[in-house]
């Protein structure tokens, strides 16, 4: 009987436990009335590495700012929800972010699907809403609140790859190129620069296919593109099947003169866990860590003591460039009215560690793209030209 | 019902329906949005998954076909408001449809293997929502917003899923008394002994299954309208149809009450958790919770509270 | 169509197929044996991949020998966790449904803490020959495939010989045939039980470290792992061990074939309708459920 009773104690000692930790409302620190910044990221499920690292770069941003007195004179905190990688727990800490705990202002989600429902949100209340965004059809709804600063924009991710190829003499370029793209709202917008300079350049786009993820198996591309001579490979996707793409590249012995890989190759594991294997791949960014603007260096430095990497990744890098955006909104317009900083925003120049930058009535940057390379596991900037930090190795070696 | 739970319930809605009078913050109208929504799933899905035991692993796909019948019919016709959301029937009335088609074949496969069936049926509606374009394929479907104030037009939302719930609950619970329901329990507890019953299984099964896809059908074009940018992630997700089963099924299947007390319980929270300082530990916490109460009540709350409730009656 | 394609597709497609089979077999054994449907099967998987991954880029040990390792240190925790976690539900009504809900906390427990310790990153298994090929005239087999291949040949025959030829296995087939007999005759279910259980998660690293060897893994993969898992099983019928290599081929010459013939757009589509339409034709899995 005892024990029963003792059953029932620890069961509903249990279920309280879990409502009030639950309900707890999150420690707010002793500082005389701080600016709240509030909003989701994907910090647990199938985005959560991207995720965390948006929240360091964010993090990271705030103690500086906080060193250095603050926003308006005010300390700056976060108040981030974990919406685990849902576009509909976004939408709702969104409208809890600004309608219960009146935050004063927003921050920038991922991936592109959470931005483009969290950009409708933001353009409801009228809220600014610094982000990424979602691709170039997010930035045509007629959202005036929403800014890519900078933007992760599929459409000129390999603006920058296929302005260095035109400079190679006619006979040196690809010929025959083999594109494979994931299904999704990244790599449909991958096409666009695709599909406009090959015709340029007059590269033949003998194999274009979509897949849908997962992968399960990169051999038949491979088999493809090999067969049918290209010598130029987009592999248009993630980590995950980027990774299967190169490793069967190599396998079958498969040496187009490039390979150029989407998003995969942009974060710290790309290098980190495929080696040797990774390098030579070019890819597209709007950010990297070896510009020349002012603040990548001490970013450098930070996640070199910090995280004990050589550069900082590019979503740490995104997390505190948006913050940048939105800290000289507030300066500018010194003010939280969320309409005077957008209007700040639309009328002035900001300046971020991926360059300065003013922004149409829709919200984006005159086109920025950076052409990335890997070269010995690092990687380097080989375009524009003038900023290039390493020369570009062409055509990719053979595997060995 | 007997009288005292009944006006029980009719206060609850009223309480419910005057809330928004009390002018409360939008986010809790979202947030009731969505757990009414949840209500609506995982009670819809107690008809065929519950009653009938067949376990539906594939209800998000009549939830995704309602979210993109309503969304392309607006976006298509540049519906108004008003229309918008009422064209979420016939987007039901299409989650139905289809249900009935694919519930014939499917329905007469028993077991996990059914339940397999209905993952690969998602499965087979996600991809091809995604690979045609006229539906919006992989870049998803924007939705002009109401020209209203954003309290007011979540406000509008709000009642209209409430009211969508109660119509759910209610045929649900009229659906359980009722001669179809009592033949639905005869199936799950033994499909041969009701067919020698001269219970018509098949064709139960069938009316179970295309009730359970309607409601899921409307509650998802009253989503995408909610949502205003919808993806075939956001509403095809395998870890949605995996919900609606666990809340049905922990707060306990077959009952009328049950997927109401696991909607409830395990949305609340959910989302309280969500500001929890680490989020690892927050889901941590979270499948503690499962694992916790499936030990302690291993049939479902409301199953181990009637038996709590027998026992003192009899002390 | 070209005919290297195909077979070139055909082989990294069955060799695939029969790496999920690897991980599926055990899943389908605890299904069939003991009513427990094990949602957190596949992140046992991943534990074996990340220790494989641990001893690999700490001590450059073969993720073969991890994976003959892994296999008795999980076995001695999957003793612990039907202990404690599965044995209580054994008085539920529906053993099924209340197993598959315990143990989805536990995978949403045991990816956090994957998280905790190995961080959301995602990883690579590599070692030296891991992006290797054996050349066969126009044919390439890569080794990831045939070593990922090759242990699911010895653990799926194992587990096959032990259940076939020793006195513990026999026990395990009478207990799930006929519960009750078995009762009779002395067989202690629960230990048999957890023989089953411990047997089904040691193979579960295995297969986990043969799945790392062909794709990237990070802490939430074994959620799409499962779904893999689930057709694997069903199509081979549940509890039916080869049965479960048998849907593993054939799974892997849907998926080889139709990479060969259609847009790949098309392909994972093409997959889950055909094993749709499968699964209507015949409603206990190709193979039936007993094995």
């Amino acid at each position: 009987m005892g024990k029963k009773k003792s059953k029932h104690a620890f069961l509903l000692f249990f279920l309280i436990g879990v409502c009030l930790t639950a309900g707890l409302p999150a420690s707010v620190l002793g500082a005389a009335k701080p600016i709240v910044i509030g909003g989701s990221l994907p910090l647990t499920g199938q985005y959560a590495e991207t995720g965390q690292w948006i929240e360091r770069g964010m993090r990271y941003w705030a103690e500086e700012v906080n060193a250095k007195g603050g926003l308006l004179g005010r300390p700056v905190e976060f108040k981030i929800y974990d919406d685990q990688s849902e576009v509909s727990k976004a939408v709702t800490f969104a409208e809890k972010a600004i309608t219960v705990d009146k935050v004063d202002l927003l921050f920038g989600g991922y991936p592109g699907t959470a931005a483009r429902a969290v950009m409708a949100v933001a353009e409801k209340h009228k809220y600014v809403y610094v982000s990424m965004g979602g691709h170039m059809k997010s930035f045509q709804q007629g959202y005036t609140y929403s800014f890519g600063a900078p933007p992760l924009m599929g459409e000129w991710w390999y603006e920058g790859f296929f302005q260095w190829l035109a400079t190679l003499p006619a006979n040196q370029r690809p010929k025959r190129a083999a594109v494979y793209t994931i299904n999704n709202p990244v790599g449909l917008s991958l096409m666009d620069s695709i599909n406009r300079w090959t015709k340029k350049l007059g590269i033949q786009v003998v194999i274009n296919e979509k897949y849908n993820a997962p992968l399960a198996d990169a051999t038949p591309l491979i088999v493809k593109a090999k067969q049918l001579n290209c010598d130029l490979l987009f592999s248009n996707g993630f980590f995950p099947d980027g990774v299967t793409t190169i490793k069967a590249a190599k396998a079958l012995n498969y040496n187009p003169k490039a390979i150029v890989q989407g998003i995969g190759s942009v974060i710290p594991a790309w290098v980190k866990e495929l080696g040797r294997d990774g390098d030579y791949v070019f890819s597209g960014t709007s950010l990297y860590n070896k510009l020349n603007y002012p603040g990548n260096d001490k970013l450098n430095a930070y996640v070199k003591k910090k995280y004990g990497l050589d550069g900082y990744p590019l979503y740490f890098g995104f997390g505190y460039a948006w913050m940048q955006t939105l800290e000289q909104g507030v300066r500018g317009a010194n003010s939280l009215n969320q309409t005077k900083i957008r209007d700040w925003l639309k009328t002035h120049k900001v300046h971020t560690i991926a360059g300065p930058m003013t922004f149409d009535k829709n919200g984006l940057p005159p086109p920025i793209n950076f052409c990335t390379q890997i070269i010995d596991g690092k990687v380097e900037l080989i375009w524009p030209k003038n900023i290039r930090t390493r020369e570009p190795v062409y055509p990719k070696p053979a595997w060995k | 019902m007997k009288k005292v739970p009944l006006i029980m319930a009719v206060l609850t809605v009223a309480v419910l329906a005057l809330f928004p009078l009390l002018r409360p913050e939008v986010y809790y109208l979202s947030f009731l949005f969505t757990l009414f929504m949840y209500v609506v799933l995982s009670s819809s899905w107690n008809v065929i998954g519950g009653y009938a035991g067949y376990l539906s692993f594939g209800h998000a796909a009549f939830f995704g076909i309602g979210a993109f019948a309503t969304a392309k019919m607006a976006t298509a016709f540049s519906l108004s408001p008003l229309l918008t959301i009422l064209s979420s029937i016939p987007a039901g009335l299409l989650a139905a449809l289809v249900a009935l088609i694919v519930g014939y074949p499917c329905l007469r496969i028993r077991g996990p293997y059914f339940s397999v069936v209905t993952i690969c049926f998602a499965f087979v509606v996600d991809l091809a929502v995604k690979n045609i374009e006229e539906l919006g394929g992989a870049e998803g479907l924007w939705m002009t917003f109401m020209d209203l104030p954003e309290e007011t037009s979540r406000a509008i939302m709000y009642e209209v899923m409430l009211l969508l719930m109660v119509v759910t609950l209610a045929t649900v619970y009229l659906l359980g008394r009722s001669r179809f329901g009592r033949g639905l329990t005869a199936v799950r507890t033994d499909e041969e002994v009701a067919e020698t019953m001269a219970i018509p299984t098949a064709k139960l099964k069938i009316q179970a299954f295309v009730v359970s896809a309607f409601f899921p059908g409307v509650a998802g074009g009253l989503f995408a309208y909610y949502l205003s940018y919808i993806h075939p992630d956001a509403v095809f997700s395998i870890n949605i149809s995996i919900l609606i089963v666990l809340m049905a099924m922990f707060g306990g299947g077959g009952t009328w009450l049950g997927p109401i007390v696991g909607a409830v319980i395990l949305t609340v929270v959910n989302e309280g958790l969500s500001t929890f300082a680490q989020a690892e530990i927050a889901r941590i916490i979270y499948g503690a919770l499962f694992i916790i109460v499936t030990i302690f009540m291993p049939d479902g709350i409301i199953a181990y509270f009637r038996r709590w409730a027998t026992a003192q009656r009899k002390a | 169509m070209d005919p290297v394609l195909v077979i070139q597709s055909l082989i990294s497609g069955v060799m695939m197929g029969m790496v999920y089979a690897l991980l599926g077999v055990g899943f389908s054994l605890t299904w069939g044996v003991m009513h427990v449907i094990h949602i957190s099967h596949a992140v046992f998987g991943l534990l074996g991949a990340y220790f494989a991954y641990t001893l690999l880029t700490l001590y450059g040990v073969d993720p073969v020998v991890s994976a003959m390792v892994s296999t008795p240190l999980l076995f001695i925790v999957a003793c612990a966790v039907y202990q404690v976690l599965i044995r209580p539900l054994t008085k539920a009504r529906e053993m099924v449904v209340a197993s598959m809900i315990l143990t989805f906390g536990l995978a949403i427990i045991l990816e956090n803490l994957l998280v905790l310790v190995w961080k959301a990153d995602p990883r690579l298994l590599t070692p030296s020959y891991a992006s290797e090929s054996w050349i066969i005239g126009p044919f390439y087999l890569q080794y990831p495939h045939l070593i990922g291949f090759a242990l699911s040949l010895v653990g799926i025959s194992s587990l096959y010989v032990f259940l076939k030829k020793t006195t513990t296995g026999m026990a395990v087939r009478a207990a799930w045939q006929n519960q009750e007999a078995a009762r009779l005759y002395g067989v202690n279910l629960f230990r048999i039980s957890m023989i089953t259980f411990a047997l089904a998660v040691s193979t579960a690293g295995a297969g986990g470290i043969s799945l790392a060897l062909l794709y990237s893994f990070e802490p939430h993969s074994h959620n799409l792992w499962l779904i893999y898992l689930f057709l694997v099983v069903i199509v081979g019928g549940v509890g039916n061990v080869i049965g479960t290599a048998l849907a593993g081929l054939i799974i892997g010459v849907i998926t080889g074939l139709s990479m060969a013939f259609l847009p790949y757009q098309w392909v994972n589509l093409i997959t889950f309708g055909l094993l749709m339409v499968f699964l209507i034709f015949r409603p206990h899995g190709l193979f039936g459920e007993v094995g």
